[in-house]
């Protein structure tokens, strides 16, 4: 196995990138300039540009997810939980952006940092757990590693439509929930949804490429090992002088 | 029934400890593996019991991966290795009663007597576990992985911490397991102890089994 | 059956053990009188603040219990000694589950009438209908107790996990049960929050049904 990705995946990748870098260019500007500033919020409204598309890219990152842990237990393909553990750490950096935004945005809305409302709670306890995934992850060394974290994948996200519903019944919604928006500012979320979901993507297959070095590196340790002569016990630095 | 080993592999992290290990466990036999401390036999022994499952290469059952049938495999085989596998807050009786049942031995109350009684246990049949020394641990361990009258013996490091009868005790029983078909590894440095019993001696080294 | 088994053996080697049992014990009934001093000594709402406690303290004596659950197996040498013995691992789930579920059981009849009398609630005519709420939340705690627990053994921060882990997936069964119980110390009847049942009753049949499909990976996963 090729310590680098195939050609076309590398291809792939750049444009990939390039259309990422463009499109989120494009829709920065969009922000700063096409879309009208609102009349209550002032400029700080803006900010919803960037929290929302943030958070139907965590959803999608947990669902992706979600669906490799579910191919990795059926097939025992590392592919699928390189996929898995690779969509869940991307999808807790947009997570961490969410619960950024959101209590800016909140900040100058309602003039609170904080109040237990559906779905900014929903996003803190999706928070919290997946952020539990990668220190469950990180501690073990075993090759339980990957079953593990294939269950806490599929666990934790079966789990959210309930919490979310539960959470929504116990307060009632604070949030927005149709907005008001005017044709423009549909236009640029909508532009901006799409540009954060390329720009995911893009995220999301670098992040592949260095779990592919390293099921790279293991296989080639691996292979020395097992070729004839090839293995000596003790400590790997020793052997690999 | 036979029970094999197929070119087995296992990595931890960076460190291979199984290079392609095979080993063919057939009725009747007394096969003793030994090896350097640290050079894999306790990792080959759970992989052999299915309790670890191998990087490559695999197990076979009759000539069939254990994979699929991995739960009538075990009813098969029984185990001890340094730990006592044990729980140590119940009595003998309790522990053996509990695994028997598990393990769906009917009347699973039936061999223990005896079983405790071939290891001098019976004194302390109703003692809780916390208070046993390492040898009487080890009598109990072995009185649990032959409780099923198992098809296949695998066992880690068994003589540690038996005393004298406790050596003659393991030693007629795995003689007549050897008469009545039953399969056996003896895992560690045991030559003398075993030497009455054992029927074949292989060595790990280098991740690969070879005979000795 | 299996499970009756693993479950006897498991509350055996609870109630042996004195020390797990008094720490237990101790540590639910001080966070009662601790949350009792901290909202009185004028309640301002007793049925909610009795309500709050008893579950925060049921809450916390779960993760000790659960924790210790799994620790039994470690113990005795991981959970080898019971995949070898062949027998179904979702029967070696229930039957843990459902140690667990008497064990929080019985910490919730030491806390009740420590409850009770600290904040001057309850009933008997509400006690039937109280249990039933107790035991949906307790099976639902239990059933994803368990599988979390389950997955989190053997690492360092165990309870620390099991806490982070626990309380934000399961706010569905903490809201309900504490809904429920305020609104049966409050007017004797649930009527007004009955839909939390079903959400409870949901979560439930979710933790069971995804330990079903996931134990034995778990399981297996072992080392």
């Amino acid at each position: 196995m090729n310590r680098n990705v195939p050609d076309w995946w590398r291809k792939g990748a750049t444009w990939l990138w390039r259309a990422a870098l463009v499109l989120v260019g494009i829709s920065l500007a969009m922000i700063a300039f096409r879309a009208p500033i609102e009349a209550v919020m002032g400029p700080v409204q803006k900010i919803v540009y960037i929290h929302v598309p943030s958070a139907i890219v965590t959803l999608l990152a947990f669902g992706i997810a979600f669906a490799a842990a579910i191919a990795y237990l059926a097939t025992k393909q590392w592919i699928w939980d390189a996929i898995s553990a690779a969509s869940c750490e991307v999808g807790l950096v947009f997570a961490t952006v969410v619960m950024i935004s959101g209590p800016l945005w909140a900040r100058s809305a309602w003039n609170t940092w904080w109040t237990w409302e559906p779905r900014l709670t929903t996003f803190f306890i999706l928070w919290i757990l997946y952020a539990a995934y990668q220190v469950i992850r990180a501690s073990i060394r075993s090759s339980s590693k990957r079953t593990i974290s294939a269950v806490m994948a599929i666990v934790f996200f079966v789990n959210l439509p309930i919490v979310w519903k539960s959470v929504e019944w116990w307060r009632g919604s604070l949030h927005p929930r149709s907005v008001t928006m005017t044709g423009e500012m549909r236009q640029v979320l909508l532009f901006s949804m799409m540009a954060w979901i390329v720009f995911f993507a893009a995220v999301l297959e670098r992040r592949l490429q260095l779990e592919w070095a390293r099921e790279a590196a293991a296989r080639e340790a691996a292979a020395r090992d097992a070729a004839p002569g090839g293995f000596q016990p003790g400590a790997p630095e020793a052997r690999r002088a | 029934m036979i029970l094999r080993a197929d070119a087995v592999r296992k990595r931890f992290d960076e460190r291979t400890v199984l290079a392609g290990a095979s080993l063919t466990l057939a009725p009747g036999e007394v096969v003793l593996l030994s090896g350097a401390n640290g050079s894999g036999k306790t990792t080959f022994a759970r992989i052999l019991a299915t309790l670890l499952p191998p990087d490559d290469g695999e197990v076979l059952l009759d000539d069939e991966p254990v994979g699929e049938r991995r739960r009538a495999a075990r009813r098969a085989i029984g185990f001890a290795t340094h730990q006592p596998l044990l729980y140590s807050g119940l009595t003998p009786v309790e522990n053996l009663e509990f695994f028997g049942r598990l393990a769906g031995i009917a009347g699973a109350h039936a061999p223990i007597p005896a079983l405790l009684e071939r290891f001098g246990l019976t004194a302390f049949a109703h003692v809780p576990l916390a208070t046993f020394s390492r040898g009487m641990l080890q009598r109990v361990a072995l009185s649990r992985a032959l409780l099923n009258d198992p098809s296949f013996l695998i066992l880690d490091e068994p003589y540690a911490g038996l005393d004298t009868e406790g050596v003659s005790a393991l030693n007629a029983i795995l003689g007549e397991g050897r008469e009545r078909g039953t399969a056996t590894l003896l895992v560690g440095h045991d030559h003398d102890r075993a030497a009455a019993v054992t029927t074949r001696r292989v060595h790990l080294e280098r991740g690969r089994i070879e005979p000795s | 059956m299996t499970f009756l088994t693993v479950a006897r053996k498991d509350l055996m080697l609870y109630v042996r053990d004195a020390r797990f049992l008094a720490t237990l014990g101790l540590f639910s009934a001080a966070l009662v009188l601790i949350l009792s001093v901290a909202f009185g000594p004028i309640f301002r709402d007793p049925p909610l603040e009795a309500a709050a406690t008893i579950w925060a303290a049921l809450f916390f004596a779960g993760v000790l219990g659960l924790s210790r659950s799994q620790d039994l197996e470690a113990e005795s040498g991981g959970s080898d000694a019971l995949r070898l013995t062949g027998a179904d691992p979702f029967a070696l789930y229930l039957g843990k589950t459902l140690a667990n579920i008497l064990l929080l059981s019985a910490v919730f009849l030491l806390l009740l009438p420590l409850t009770a009398v600290f904040f001057d609630v309850g009933s008997l005519k509400a006690l039937p209908a109280l249990l039933c709420v107790v035991g949906l939340a307790l099976v639902g705690y239990s059933a994803w107790g368990t599988l979390f627990a389950a997955l989190a053994r053997g690492l360092q921060a165990r309870e620390l996990l099991l806490s982070v882990l626990l309380f934000p997936s399961l706010v569905p069964l903490w809201i309900g049960a504490v809904k429920l119980t305020h609104a049966l110390w409050d007017g004797g009847t649930i009527e007004p929050v009955r839909d939390w049942i079903k959400v409870m009753a949901v979560m439930d049949i979710l933790g069971l049904a995804l330990a079903g499909w996931l134990f034995e990976s778990i399981q297996e996963a072992a080392e």
